[in-house]
């Protein structure tokens, strides 16, 4: 009850000091509760979906993808090449964000498949809205102004170029309570030469009475996993345009039937001349099941021999 | 999903209007028949299984409805949704119950033909676990590469006890074909990720390798011999001391 009279005079207070300039705000700040657009000039941009000139400092949209599991291929080398395939489920662009309307410029992505009676109200409200079809997953990803694509815009696996890096983040495995050698690599202590009964601990956590307290993040036991991660520059080895799916080399975070989001590669950039700009744009008149897979190129000189 | 109940909401609609010419007291004598006529009609029209499904759903969903004497118009016309199009019965609903079964068609995409076609992907808007869905993905993608592999090269059936001659690219030594010959001791059968243990004796100590059945630097597998084994796993041959005295 305190908590909240105290909330409650703060608010007071601060909408009291904030009074005038919000009622110099005009009224468009306390029109909560219509459903009419407030003015017709704020949606009259017109994305035009075609393909353009990708500056260095341009970036494109990510995208959505379900985890699918691991394998390992043969390179064209005899390499054994460590494999997670990834599908790009059905994705589409659901909602765009524009600096007149949000302040930034965003894409809002969705992923799969969804019946009607498994959404909430408030999100069928947001597809009917948008025009779009029912999403399994939504995620926003921040573009550039020249990278921006309209609404019901389909992503293709060919968005990503075989050979490119990207960036893969997903929400970790959960591994539950973990001590402090499988959360934080710590040593532990030794196995023999009198250790009792500490072989795993964490050892100190701090000084003597100087601080008399252990700081504040300090490295312990704890809950592990199920955090959201990032994989940096994981190499595409092949897409398959026909079932959108991408192989990629490595390991990328999260439990097999997981969402990840991709996007370019922040340190190894993508050379921009061979990317699709903003998207790739599918001809009308293409058969989806005549599409070949594309492999990466792995170059002409032998990994095997060039090492001698 | 939704569509499709609005498409029945529309066809109910539309015969109300069209039965308000037909005498009432004669669609309920009738309603039976209909109903027998449309579970006919489904047989008949199975080519489209989910056609058929639509049909039993319905009847499903509405049966004790229709069942009852005193049923009201609206559920004897829903009864009749599926039987009006073989009973020519009005033309504008033959015309919902066109658009009837093309939509389920589409919603479902489950047909067997559709299937076989887009055999690597599952069904459409069916809503299953996602895990599911990606660990079937991972078999097909598995069996797909198996195949390819198998197409590609001829690779002999292996199986513990069979004494065989492997000739090995070694990418890491120059690229160096070595032979190999030793007997199958282990298989591990995992789709792509089959491997198997080849046992030999070089300078009289026994060497153990383990190779990737489907592995591209594996040149050529020869069967020399078939040795007539009783067990998966032939690791007791660790413990004699020449398994390969005949050889």
């Amino acid at each position: 009850m305190a908590a909240a009279s105290r909330g409650l005079v703060s608010r007071l207070r601060h909408l009291l000091s904030a009074a005038p300039p919000l009622r110099s705000l005009s009224f468009a700040q306390l029109r909560s509760f219509t459903a009419e657009p407030e003015f017709e000039t704020t949606t009259s941009r017109i994305i035009d979906p075609k393909p353009g000139v990708m500056a260095p400092d341009s970036r494109r949209t990510g995208t959505i993808a379900v985890k699918c599991g691991m394998t390992a291929l043969w390179d064209k080398w005899g390499a054994r090449v460590p494999i997670t395939i990834l599908w790009m489920d059905d994705n589409i662009v659901s909602q765009v964000k524009l600096p007149e309307s949000e302040g930034f410029c965003a894409l809002q992505i969705g992923c799969g498949q969804k019946k009607e009676k498994h959404l909430r109200k408030p999100e069928v409200g947001h597809f009917r809205a948008q025009g779009v079809p029912m999403k399994r997953k939504l995620r926003e990803f921040p573009v550039t102004e020249d990278a921006l694509l309209p609404v019901g815009t389909t992503l293709d696996v060919r968005h990503f170029v075989p050979g490119q890096y990207v960036d893969v983040t997903g929400i970790t495995k959960g591994k539950g309570f973990q001590g402090g050698m499988k959360r934080w690599g710590f040593k532990g202590m030794p196995a023999s030469h009198g250790a009792s009964l500490s072989h795993r601990s964490i050892g100190s956590t701090g000084q003597r009475d100087a601080p008399g307290k252990v700081f504040k993040g300090k490295k312990m036991p704890g809950h592990m996993g199920v955090e959201q991660r990032t994989v940096k520059n994981v190499w595409i080895y092949k897409i398959d345009p026909a079932r959108n799916l991408l192989w990629v080399r490595g390991q990328v975070p999260g439990a097999t039937g997981n969402f990840v989001f991709i996007k370019d590669a922040v340190y190894k950039k993508p050379d921009v001349t061979l990317l699709p700009f903003p998207t790739y744009f599918a001809p009308e008149d293409e058969d989806p099941s005549q599409l070949e897979p594309i492999v990466a190129d792995h170059g002409d000189i032998d990994p095997f021999m060039a090492a001698d | 999903m939704q569509s499709l109940y609005g498409k029945f909401r529309l066809v109910t609609k539309q015969t109300i209007n069209s039965l308000k010419n037909v005498e009432l007291s004669k669609v309920a004598s009738t309603e039976s028949r209909y109903l027998g006529c449309s579970i006919n009609r489904c047989s008949g029209f199975n080519s489209d299984r989910a056609c058929a499904s639509a049909a039993f759903l319905l009847n499903k969903e509405f049966g004790t409805k229709v069942v009852s004497p005193a049923s009201s118009a609206s559920c004897s016309i829903v009864s009749m949704v599926p039987s009006y199009k073989g009973l020519s019965f009005g033309n504008q609903s033959a015309s919902a119950s066109f658009n009837l079964p093309t939509r389920k068609f589409s919603t479902s995409g489950s047909t067997p033909e559709n299937v076989s076609a887009a055999s690597e992907l599952p069904p459409r808007i069916k809503f299953k676990r996602l895990d599911k869905t990606a660990r079937h993905i991972m078999q097909i993608i598995d069996k797909e590469a198996v195949e390819e592999v198998k197409s590609n090269r001829e690779i002999p059936e292996i199986k513990p006890g069979y004494i065989i001659q492997l000739k090995v690219v070694v990418p890491e030594n120059k690229r160096r074909v070595s032979v190999i010959k030793g007997i199958v001791i282990a298989m591990r059968n995992a789709g792509l990720n089959t491997t198997f243990r080849i046992r030999r004796l070089v300078g009289g100590v026994g060497i153990e390798n383990l190779f990737p059945l489907y592995s591209p630097n594996i040149k050529e597998i020869t069967v020399l011999d078939k040795k007539r084994v009783r067990r998966a796993k032939l690791y007791y041959l660790r413990d004699k001391m020449n398994p390969l005295r005949k050889h």
